[in-house]
């Protein structure tokens, strides 16, 4: 996988990159958007994470040349100025996705694992947790052919946790990407933790919960081998 | 008072004071035209009188035997007298002319009369003209009142053409009050088209208006562009520090501690994130920056929060009591905002409720309104802070560690831009209660 990353922010830059590349992603960087137009023009990429604060370059302008090129890249925007007029433009001139600044690196990954489902309709939509199935395309967990009635809450949880399994999921990231729509102030609470809580609850009814585990302090880890 | 009223009742009472004095001087003059009219008749007969006595001796106008004289007209509006003098008077031989009362037939009559003194054949004479003056009161009494009844009739007239004419001269500010400054609900909103006058004052009013109008909406295009500007500012460098901390807690190089602290900095970093997502939510809020056109059935949309929240109320075995939800459609409105109105106020019931408490939300249809009332059995605040709850980051509890403060301002901003009214009430350890009033939609 080829991604860009267009982003003038150089530290910002890099450490996409680092992230990235540790996810097994080939990584190309780009800081202003003539270097951008002439490396989207030249090579083939999978994604394009675009910064739509461009020194030189009003971001949109990049992402409309991209699209009269043709190249059928997945657009990610990104941006600061975080109004939603910034939304509606990028995702009408063709954008696959939106992300404001500033956002965790597992929601970019899971957006980005949300895009290729979408775009190659990827045949694999079920995620195997020990005994539990997890059904990507019908937003269901089953065990034994049992359903488990889960909240969409916590099937989110889940899902978030199988996309990065074997890797530490802090509160904060849990809870930025459940609760990340709702500006209420309270991160500080036990959100997370009650529907962790309830998760395991149910799951344990049908099988063996304790891949799910207790970071202590931290957060949450899903382990698989 | 109104300055319609206050015109015509100027104008009223200066006429007023005008015809009074008028009612004071005409009477005087008339009087004087009278006088002088009579006075000048007077002298004529006395003249034609002496001539007659000169040359056909007073004899001849038939004395008495006490040579004496007195004849009135049948009317007894003239008469003539002469009368013999025993002694001499003061100023003999002047003509004199006073107002004085006789008794004619037994009737006392006002007349103007003329006296002068005269020799003749050495005995002294009185002679005396006189001229009744009843009818020439009654003639101005007529004329006065006359002139007095047209006057009142025109002030009242005057005062009807005032309040018209007021009322047509005082519209273009009242037009510039309801169009430039009333009706606004928002100073962006503004419509900057002259208002139609030919007053020089209403047109100064308006023009200064609109030039204050455009000068508070570049202040309000500056802030926006400086929230923008901050935004970007503050929340880049913020982007850099989270993946950076993100990187290093998820590399295996780093020891355990290093991580637990580098989780508690992740905390603090999105917690300064969301401060300044906060602000800039409420900046965009009061700046218009949201569209409301949307409709939204408020108990769905209660209901949403609620299914949301379940899992919380759940945990802290909370009753909840939601069978007085009556359905409302409120239009227009922005639906991602008043769920983050909602949200944030049940939010708020949970999180200082105490366990096993309960929580009461009912929506009731009213004349005009609809009455939505979230009631919790939380540990509520002392009468003495209420006021200042919607104030940005005042932490009312010493003991909150649960916030920073900005949950109802959102709250507050949400409402007032929806035009939605909202009070809070509360006892402490009590309860808190807010009640939120939606205004019908007018279609």
């Amino acid at each position: 996988m080829n991604v860009l990353i267009v982003e003038d922010e150089r530290q910002l830059s890099h450490e996409i990159e680092i992230f990235l590349t540790k996810q097994g992603y080939n990584c190309d960087v780009a800081f202003t958007g003539k270097s951008a137009s002439e490396k989207i023009y030249v090579n083939s990429y999978d994604f394009i994470l675009m910064d739509v604060g461009l020194p030189d370059n009003n971001g949109f302008q990049l992402l409309k040349e991209t699209k009269e090129m043709g190249k059928d890249a997945a657009i990610i925007v990104i941006t600061a100025r975080g109004s939603l007029d910034d939304k509606i433009t990028g995702l009408d001139l063709g954008a696959d996705d939106y992300l404001p600044k500033p956002f965790s690196l597992l929601e970019l990954q899971a957006r980005m694992q949300a895009i290729l489902r979408r775009k190659h309709g990827l045949k694999n939509n079920t995620i195997q947790l020990h005994t539990f199935t997890m059904d990507i395309q019908n937003r269901t967990v089953q065990a034994d052919g049992n359903t488990i009635p889960l909240t969409k809450k916590e099937f989110d949880i889940l899902h978030y946790m199988a996309l990065h399994k074997n890797r530490v999921i802090t509160r904060v990231q849990l809870t930025e990407h459940i609760w990340g729509d709702i500006l209420e102030e309270d991160y500080e609470s036990n959100y997370i933790d009650v529907h962790i809580k309830n998760l395991r609850k149910k799951l344990s009814q049908y099988g063996n919960s304790d891949f799910i585990e207790t970071v202590r302090g931290i957060g949450y880890r899903l382990n698989m081998f | 008072m109104k300055l319609q009223i206050k015109l015509v009742l100027y104008n009223a009472v200066s006429k007023a004071l005008i015809i009074s004095a008028l009612a004071v001087v005409i009477p005087m003059l008339i009087q004087k035209i009278v006088y002088n009219h009579l006075d000048k008749r007077l002298n004529a007969r006395h003249e034609k009188m002496m001539r007659m006595i000169k040359i056909g001796g007073l004899n001849e106008i038939a004395l008495d035997q006490d040579c004496s004289f007195d004849s009135y007209n049948i009317f007894k509006e003239e008469f003539v007298s002469i009368s013999p003098l025993a002694t001499l008077p003061d100023g003999f031989g002047n003509t004199v002319i006073i107002n004085s009362e006789r008794i004619v037939d037994s009737q006392l009559l006002k007349h103007r009369v003329l006296s002068q003194t005269f020799l003749y054949d050495n005995q002294l004479y009185k002679i005396e003209i006189g001229e009744g003056l009843t009818s020439a009161e009654e003639l101005g009494n007529t004329i006065r009142n006359f002139t007095l009844k047209i006057m009142l009739a025109v002030v009242l007239l005057s005062i009807f053409v005032d309040l018209g004419f007021a009322q047509v001269l005082l519209r273009p500010f009242y037009n510039i009050v309801n169009d430039k400054l009333k009706n606004i609900k928002h100073p962006t909103s503004i419509n900057l088209t002259p208002v139609a006058t030919n007053t020089f004052e209403f047109a100064y009013l308006d023009r200064s208006i609109n030039e204050m109008m455009t000068q508070i909406n570049e202040a309000f295009r500056l802030e926006r562009e400086f929230i923008t500007n901050v935004s970007h500012e503050l929340l880049t460098p913020i982007s850099i520090l989270q993946n950076r901390v993100e990187n290093m807690i998820n590399d295996p190089q780093v020891p355990d501690e290093v991580v637990n602290k580098l989780a508690d900095s992740q905390k603090t970093l999105s917690r300064l994130s969301r401060v300044i997502k906060a602000l800039l939510y409420i900046s965009r809020i009061e700046n218009e920056q949201y569209i409301k056109n949307e409709s939204a059935e408020l108990e769905l949309l209660v209901q949403d929060v609620l299914d949301e929240t379940d899992v919380l109320i759940q945990d802290k075995n909370i009753r909840l009591d939601k069978s007085q939800l009556e359905p409302f459609v409120f239009k227009p409105c922005n639906k991602s905002l008043l769920h983050t109105l909602v949200f944030n106020l049940i939010s708020n019931a949970i999180k200082y409720n105490r366990p096993e408490g309960s929580i009461t939300v009912t929506g009731i249809n009213q004349i005009n309104q609809y009455h939505l009332r979230i009631s919790d059995t939380g540990i509520g605040m002392p009468a003495d802070q209420l006021p200042y709850i919607f104030d940005r980051f005042k932490r009312l509890r010493p003991d909150d560690d649960m916030g920073f403060g900005l949950g109802l301002p959102i709250v507050r901003s949400i409402a007032e831009f929806h035009q939605i009214k909202i009070e809070a009430s509360s006892e402490n350890g009590k309860g808190t209660t807010f009640d939120l009033y939606f205004p019908a939609s007018s279609t």
